[in-house]
Parts: structure tokens; C-alpha cells; sequence
């Protein structure tokens, strides 16, 4: 009989009532991974919304509010709609901003913030470079300082300048450098945990690899 | 055993007692249209789902008990609903509101045009100004490129739908500026002295404009100031007309810049064969200092000071003496002075009132000598504005405050002096009104006194807009316009018992229609306008145009009308990397006023009016090419040769073409950002002729034509240090 008590509670205990333990970080890796294998705006949005559901949960953690702001950012720029782009940049802002007074002083909320600049940026460049290059340059510095074995800043920062046009201080040429950077740091970084961001690297060696193939075309000609 | 069985059935009574509530819907919005990708959640839970392609959802909750459900979806309002989780399934649909500060709002605009890069359902951007081919960077030049405008090439202004240069006000952070171009001689404008890299914001209405500003009969330019310089950065600028420099400090909360400028247009005369004879081209200095401070989290105080200076001198020929065969010249200098003060603050309070205050001080001198002849003219303008918003309910809004003038003005020729003293004062209540996403108001009145003709006036003023679709809308305007005088009718002495107590304030009552679309990379608007006229002052003005015209006694009997049509077409997505926009206008107008002997269309108007605006993008050279074509009907002039009245401006010069090109090219030098701008007026030496003047006895024709028939210009503007975003 007390055996069978002790069977009965132990299985009481397992059934449902500890399923909130490892809820937080289930939810948050499974989105997490959904955000590499998202390939159009529809699933994007749908991860943006899981992410906007886990913060609205959560309440205290900057993580949801920071992966619901990158979601809406890669929709920005995946999106071929120009008058839609602003808006999701502003969902972007207004979790960045949620994420940032939760955790403040966090390099990669800086990097989110960066980013955010460099897509107003690109909506209309003529117009709006001279407003939003300042602000995501210092965006990204303000990244650096806070920890300087971030490898996105540099990162962001190298895409830029890769497309960038020459007569700008832009340039493959000059984008090289800032990208090798990165990747140096990339070698060197070890996320916090599994559930911080560790994004990016794929992107820095590929267009590396652009760049060499490019000046590798060059030296032929 | 039994109780073996009892327990597994207790230890499964949890999982029993997890009951899973279905809940599905749609989500659509206010017009049934599907919201697909919408979040749909219960609050404070993980559990929610994306809505899919047609805005229908479907999930299960393990929660239980009292919920929320929630809502949200980009650029609708949320939306939160109550529900019971009991296991019973749920079907709910849900219907969002668009919020209201979205492109899908309705936008109060008859009968202007805006450029700005902050606001949405603009039709321009500052950068527009700037690059408009044959403007080289003058505001001015550039709108004329707009509807409602004139093809005026011999003077300086915006003459819009038959109005005179006078009736059009340039207004800097709501101040109004005296004299908005250097001073010029006759039959060779003025350029604007504002560049157009100081304004963040252009409204340039043709008219219907706000009750917030008045004394302008047809139009108001209505300019804001840059806000905190963006860095701290120093510019040069090469032209063939001279150089200028700036520096631009930016702290965390201020901005303080420094500009200056010479040119001397000496060499560029020597390479670019002027019709007139110069004896000293035109030289001139500018300076002025800008300081921008946040005073607070919401406040920005303005401080703008320049001084402008400029001295030019030439010959004419004298047309009486050579209707005698006798060549003299008449020898003209003109140097002008201007001192220019602009003060303003504006804040925040509480949650919802906006107060801005704002001051001006200018000092115009002007000291021509002709011949042997001195005129001298002094003006001195100081104002003060305040002005309160409030917000009430929704997005309406309510406006009001006051503006103060204190104008002196001096005119003397040789020893005889006449002054005048102004005082104005003005108050304005206005409201926008917000009814639906789709019906919104804005209606005003205005009420100004005038010390000099001791009159006070009233002006309502009301612009309605009706959104039909979430591109297009309708806008009607209405509103009486009123202006004092022009003050060279004030200033001068007069005969017969009349005083300027006499004078009535001249007004225009404006009537506009107008169809507008616009669209994410395209815009088209059509504008129906009638302009009624009445109280025009008239009278004999010993001043250039009017001088050689017959002596009128002064009254305020004159009247007038205008009426005609504004088409715009912009189109910046059907060409790759280019922009284009075309303008045409129609205008038939006659008045009564100044000199002339009854009704008759005056010489600043003509029917048609036709420009196109076309820029280029080349990715490969970084450069924009610009090409402006602008072409307008004959102009009349007034022929002494025709005394009868009824022949009063009946002659007509020929039409008016002009094409001209310019490039930008952006560059780097030495690291720093350049732009090579080079631009060429007229390419193809069309002989454009302005008007005639004539010898007073009738004998000898004189046309007024451009000072060159091709113009070229070339600058250069260098940004260095942290200027250099990348």
C-alpha cells in the first residue's frame, strides 16, 4: 500500500504539475529554430506572433521582446512591399524598447537597435541616409562597448559597407576587413546560454566568400 | 484491487481535470476584409496561433476559468474580448480597428503641396528642391515647377493663379519674412536667400491656406526649420560664383553652426556674355548663425541670425532719349543691407497642449542711386506670435494664439522723405476635426486690425477632406484672404483730402475643389479654383512697373478674378530609378487695380502653363541627371502706342520654352563626401522675351529678355570629418 501511494504521488507529481518547469526554455528553443527554417513573410509573422505570445506570458523577460523585434526586422527586409515596411520596423521599435528598459545596457539589444536603423535606412536610402547612418553607426559602437566579443555589430556593420557604394567609403574592398573581424569574433563566442542570440555567422562566411570570388574574377580580367 | 483501481483513476484525475477549450474564428477588419497573420492569444498564456491567408484561427488552450482573449495586428488597434474556459468549445469572430496615425488616414491638403521626409501623404521631399534641374538649389525656381505658378523670368516671386508677387507670403517657423529674395534691379530677379538645406518642411499652398497665417491674397509658403543638427560636421562650397563654408558643432542636447559665404559674379560675367552692361557685377557676403537647443525631453528653442550684403552696379539704355536719336545710358547702383533675427520655442505641457512662441527682427536698407537720383529705402519689421494647441478626443485638435507686427518703413528720393508706422496685430482659433478615418474638417476664423488704415477684418476659413478609398480623396477649400495695402501706396504723400484712413483692406475670397490620389509611388491631383477680387487699391505709384502709366486717383475700387484649373501628375515607380512629374495649369483671369483703366488680364498672367520635371538615377556613376522643360503661353504688355482702353494689354509677347539640364555626382574626396553639381538653363537658346518696354513717346520697342540666353552654372559641396555616415 505504501508502495503504491508512493507510485500514486510520484505520478501525480509527473503528470501535468511540473510542465511548467523547462516551458519557458522549451518554447523559446523550438521558436528559436523556427526563425532559420522561416522563408516567407507569412511564417515569419507567425514566429514574430510566438515570440509576442511567450513575452506577453512572461512579462519579465527580455529574450521574447528581443527575438519578437529581430522576427519583425528580417520581415522588413524580406518583404518586397515597400509602404509595409515601415510598420513592421515600428513593431520592431516598440519591442526593442520593451527589451532594452527589461535589460538594459545589453550589447545585443544595441545590435537590434542598429539594425532597425540600417532598415529605415534602405526603404528610402536618398532621403533618409543622412538621418539614420548616424544613428545606427552609433547604435552598433554602443554594441561594441558593451561587449566586445560581439561578432554582429561588426557584422551589420560590414554589410553596409559591402553595399555601400565606393564614392561612399563603401565597397567589398572596404567591407572585408570589418567582416574578417567578425569573424574572428564568431570563433571566439560562446553564447551565455542556449537561448541568447548566436546568429549571423553563416552570412559573414558566405559573403566572404563573395568577396574572394569577386576579386579572384578581377585579378583574371 | 478495488482499491488499486480507485487510485490509477485519482493519480489520471488531474489529467481529467486538464480540461482543453477549443477556440476558433476569424478575424477580419472593420470592412470584413480577412487580417491574415494576426496574433490571436489568451493573455498571459503561451497558448495563441497566427491567423492563416483567409483570417480564420483554430487552437486549444489548456487554461481554464476566466480569460482574455487578445488580438493584435500590425496597424490596427488591439483588441482584448472576455471569455469562460470550460472545456466547451468557442467560436468567436473579431473585428479590428485601423489605428487611426497610419497611410490610411484621411489628410487635410486642398490646394497645397508639402515637402517633408517626416510626414506621410506628402507629395515632395526636401531633396526634390534641391535637385529640380534650372533651381540650382533656389527654392523658388523650383516651385515654379508646381502647378498654379507662372513662367515669370524677369522678377523675383511666386506669382500664383494671377496673382502678383505680393499676394504670395514666405513664412520661416511662423514668421513672416519681409524680404524673402535679395533686393534687384529691374528686369533681373533676385535669387531667394534661404537655401533649401535649412528646412525640414515645405508647405507650399496655392491657396485655402490655414488661419494661422493671413496678409496674402493668393498663396503662403510656409517653411520649418531644421530641428538638433545630426553631427557635428564642416562643409565648403566652390561655385563659379564664389565659395562659402560651414561648421556645424553638435553637442548631446545642442547645435550650434556657422555659415559664410562671398561670391562676386565678375568672372563668371567674363565667360558668360551678360546683355547688360555691367560696371560692377554683382558681389555680395552672407553669414549666419543657427543654434538649436533641447530645453527639455519635448522643448526646442531656435535661434537663426544673418546678415546678407550685396552691391551691383550697371548701365541701360535710356529709351526716351533714344526715340530722339540720342544714346545715353542711365546708370543704376544699387547695395543693399539685410539683418534678419528669428527666435522661437516650442514645448509640451502636460499630456496634450503644445505652446510655441516665436520672434522676429529684419532689417531691409536699400540705398539706389540712379543718375544723379538717390532713393533710399528703410524697413524694419519686428513680430511676435504665440500660438496653443490642444488635443481633444481622438486625433482633433484645437489651435489658437496671436501674431503682433511693428513695421516701419522709410522710402526717400534725394531729400524728400516719407515714413509710415504699421502696427498689426491678429488672432486665429482653428480646429481639425477628425470625424471618421475618412471625413476630416479643419475650420478657422482669423481676425486682424491695421493701425495705418485703422480697419479691422474677419476671415473664416474651412477645408474639408473626404478619403474614398485608401488612396484617393476629395478636398474642398473656402476662405476670404485679406491685405492691407502694398505699402508703397501707404508710404507715399498723397493729393485730394485722401488719407490712408481712406484704404480698405484688399481681399480675396477663395473657392477650391480638388481630386487627389496618391498613391505608394504615383500621385495625381486635379484642382478646380475660383478666386473673387474685391477692394483692389488703386492709384499711381511713382515706382518701377507702374511708372510710366497714367495718374489714377487712389481708391480701394479695383476688383478682379481667377479661375482655372491645376493638373499634377507624379510617377516615381514606372521607370526604374527614375522620377518625373509633369504640372499644367489654366488660368483666365482679369482685374481691375493699381493704374490700369478697368479690367484686363495683368502682364504676370497667361492660359496655359505646362513644366515637366524628370530625374535619373545612375547606380554605376553614382550621379543624378536632371532635365526641367517648362513652356507658357504669350504674356501681355502694355503698348503707349494703344491709348484706348479698350486695347489696354491686349498685345501679347510669345510663348516661353525653356529646357534645361543639370547632374549631381556624388563623390568622395580625399575620403570626404562631395556632390559636382553642373547645370545649364535654356540648352537649346530658345529667345524668350519677357515684355517690352517702351520709350514714353511710343517710338522705341525695348524687349525685356533673360540676362543670357544659355546659362551655365557649376559648384562643388564637400562634407569633411565624422560628417562621412559609413
Amino acid at each position: 500500500m505504501k508502495f503504491l501511494l508512493t507510485i500514486i504521488i510520484c505520478f501525480y507529481s509527473a503528470s501535468g504539475l511540473t510542465a511548467d518547469d523547462g516551458k519557458y526554455e522549451k518554447a523559446m528553443e523550438k521558436n528559436i529554430s523556427m526563425i532559420d527554417s522561416a522563408h516567407d513573410v507569412a511564417s515569419m509573422i507567425d514566429v514574430a506572433n510566438r515570440f509576442e505570445r511567450i513575452a506577453n506570458a512572461e512579462k519579465d523577460k527580455w529574450l521574447p521582446y528581443y527575438y519578437a523585434s529581430l522576427a519583425y526586422a528580417i520581415t522588413c527586409f524580406t518583404d518586397t512591399i515597400t509602404e509595409k515596411k515601415d510598420g513592421y520596423l515600428d513593431k520592431a521599435d516598440y519591442f526593442i524598447h520593451i527589451a532594452d528598459s527589461l535589460e538594459p545596457n545589453e550589447s545585443e539589444n544595441y545590435v537590434m537597435m542598429g539594425m532597425i536603423a540600417q532598415g529605415r535606412m534602405q526603404i528610402d536610402p536618398m532621403n533618409r541616409y543622412m538621418k539614420y547612418g548616424p544613428i545606427s553607426t552609433k547604435n552598433f559602437k554602443m554594441a561594441m562597448e558593451l561587449d566586445t566579443l560581439n561578432p554582429r555589430p561588426e557584422y551589420l556593420m560590414g554589410v553596409s559597407t559591402y553595399y555601400t557604394p565606393e564614392q561612399f567609403g563603401g565597397g567589398p574592398d572596404r567591407a572585408k576587413p570589418i567582416l574578417e573581424k567578425s569573424l574572428a569574433k564568431f570563433n571566439q563566442f560562446v553564447p551565455d546560454n542556449n537561448l541568447m542570440p548566436n546568429w549571423g555567422r553563416q552570412s559573414v562566411e558566405s559573403m566572404l566568400n563573395e568577396i574572394k570570388e569577386k576579386s579572384e574574377m578581377q585579378e583574371q580580367n | 484491487m478495488k482499491l488499486f483501481f480507485c487510485a490509477i483513476i485519482f493519480s489520471f484525475l488531474p489529467l481529467l481535470l486538464f480540461c482543453q477549450t477549443k477556440i476558433s474564428g476569424k478575424v477580419t477588419d472593420t470592412e470584413n476584409q480577412p487580417l491574415p497573420g494576426a496574433n490571436v492569444f489568451i493573455k498571459d498564456s503561451y497558448d495563441g496561433i497566427s491567423t492563416k491567408e483567409d483570417g480564420s484561427f483554430s487552437f486549444t488552450t489548456t487554461e481554464d476559468g476566466d480569460a482574455v482573449l487578445v488580438v493584435s495586428f500590425i496597424g490596427y488597434k488591439s483588441t482584448e474580448k472576455s471569455i469562460q474556459l470550460t472545456g466547451k468549445e468557442i467560436n468567436i469572430d473579431l473585428m479590428l480597428e485601423e489605428e487611426a496615425k497610419e497611410l490610411g488616414t484621411v489628410v487635410i491638403s486642398a490646394g497645397s503641396f508639402e515637402a517633408s521626409d517626416e510626414k506621410k501623404g506628402v507629395i515632395l521631399k526636401p531633396l526634390d528642391i534641391v535637385t529640380t534641374a534650372g533651381s540650382a538649389g533656389d527654392i523658388y525656381s523650383a516651385l515654379k515647377t508646381l502647378p498654379g505658378t507662372q513662367q515669370i523670368g524677369e522678377t523675383e516671386g511666386l506669382f500664383v493663379r494671377g496673382g502678383s508677387a505680393s499676394e504670395t507670403v514666405t513664412i520661416i517657423d511662423d514668421m513672416t519674412v519681409q524680404k524673402p529674395f535679395y533686393t534687384s534691379v529691374p528686369d533681373i530677379p533676385g535669387r531667394g536667400r534661404f537655401s533649401p538645406f535649412l528646412f525640414k518642411g515645405i508647405v507650399f499652398s496655392t491657396g485655402g491656406y490655414s488661419a494661422q497665417y493671413g496678409q496674402a491674397l493668393s498663396s503662403a509658403l510656409v517653411l520649418k526649420s531644421q530641428d538638433l543638427a545630426e553631427d557635428t560636421r564642416t562643409a565648403i562650397n566652390l561655385m563659379v560664383l564664389g565659395l562659402g563654408g560651414s561648421h556645424t558643432q553638435k553637442w548631446e542636447k545642442s547645435s550650434l553652426a556657422f555659415e559664410g559665404g562671398y561670391y562676386n559674379l565678375g568672372p563668371y560675367f567674363e565667360i558668360q556674355k551678360q546683355r547688360q552692361e555691367w560696371d560692377t557685377a554683382p558681389v555680395g557676403i552672407e553669414t549666419s548663425t543657427n543654434y538649436r537647443l533641447k530645453t527639455s525631453e519635448t522643448g526646442m528653442f531656435k535661434a537663426y541670425a544673418s546678415y546678407h550684403y550685396s552691391d551691383l552696379s550697371l548701365y541701360t539704355k535710356n529709351l526716351d532719349s533714344l526715340s530722339k536719336n540720342i544714346f545715353t545710358k542711365d546708370y543704376t547702383k544699387l547695395r543693399t543691407d539685410n539683418y534678419y533675427l528669428n527666435l522661437s520655442h516650442k514645448d509640451i505641457l502636460g499630456d496634450d497642449w503644445t505652446i510655441f512662441t516665436g520672434a522676429s527682427f529684419s532689417l531691409d536698407k536699400d540705398m539706389i542711386d540712379l543718375n544723379s537720383d538717390k532713393f533710399d529705402r528703410d524697413e524694419n519689421l519686428n513680430q511676435g506670435r504665440v500660438t496653443m494647441t490642444k488635443q481633444v478626443f481622438n486625433n482633433s485638435f484645437l489651435t489658437f494664439g496671436g501674431e503682433f507686427q511693428s513695421l516701419s518703413y522709410t522710402s526717400s528720393f534725394n531729400e524728400f522723405e516719407s515714413r509710415m508706422n504699421e502696427i498689426f496685430f491678429a488672432g486665429y482659433l482653428e480646429s481639425d476635426i477628425y470625424f471618421t478615418n475618412d471625413i476630416a474638417a479643419r475650420i478657422g476664423i482669423r481676425g486682424e486690425h491695421s493701425k495705418t488704415i485703422d480697419k479691422y477684418n474677419f476671415a473664416p476659413r474651412i477645408s474639408l477632406a473626404y478619403r474614398l478609398g485608401t488612396y484617393d480623396q476629395l478636398n474642398f477649400a473656402y476662405g476670404k484672404f485679406y491685405q492691407t495695402p502694398y505699402k508703397d501706396f501707404l508710404v507715399q504723400p498723397k493729393t485730394s483730402g485722401f488719407t490712408n484712413n481712406n484704404f480698405e483692406f484688399e481681399n480675396a475670397t477663395h473657392y477650391i475643389f480638388n481630386y487627389q490620389y496618391l498613391g505608394t509611388g504615383r500621385t495625381f491631383r486635379v484642382e478646380f479654383y475660383y478666386k473673387d477680387y474685391d477692394n483692389l487699391t488703386k492709384g499711381y505709384l511713382y515706382t518701377y512697373p507702374y511708372n510710366h502709366l497714367n495718374e489714377i486717383p487712389f481708391s480701394n475700387n479695383g476688383s478682379g478674378y481667377a479661375k482655372g484649373v491645376d493638373v499634377f501628375w507624379r510617377d516615381g515607380e514606372t521607370f526604374p530609378l527614375t522620377d518625373y512629374w509633369i504640372s499644367y495649369s489654366y488660368l483666365d483671369t482679369k482685374r481691375d487695380f493699381a493704374n490700369y483703366p478697368g479690367l484686363a488680364n495683368p502682364t504676370f498672367a497667361t492660359p496655359h502653363t505646362f513644366s515637366v520635371v524628370l530625374k535619373h538615377w545612375v547606380q554605376e556613376i553614382t550621379t543624378y541627371f536632371g532635365i526641367t522643360y517648362s513652356f507658357a503661353t504669350g504674356r501681355p504688355y502694355y503698348n503707349p502706342n494703344k491709348p484706348n482702353n479698350s486695347d489696354f494689354l491686349s498685345d501679347k509677347t510669345k510663348s516661353y520654352n525653356n529646357l534645361s539640364f543639370n547632374f549631381s555626382h556624388l563623390t568622395s574626396v580625399f575620403n570626404n563626401f562631395t556632390v559636382v553639381y553642373f547645370s545649364i538653363d535654356n540648352i537649346i537658346g530658345f529667345n524668350n522675351i519677357y515684355g517690352y518696354n517702351y520709350s514714353r513717346d511710343g517710338v522705341i520697342k525695348d524687349a525685356i529678355l533673360p540676362t543670357t540666353t544659355r546659362s551655365a552654372f557649376l559648384g562643388m559641396f564637400i562634407s569633411l570629418g565624422e560628417s562621412n555616415p559609413y
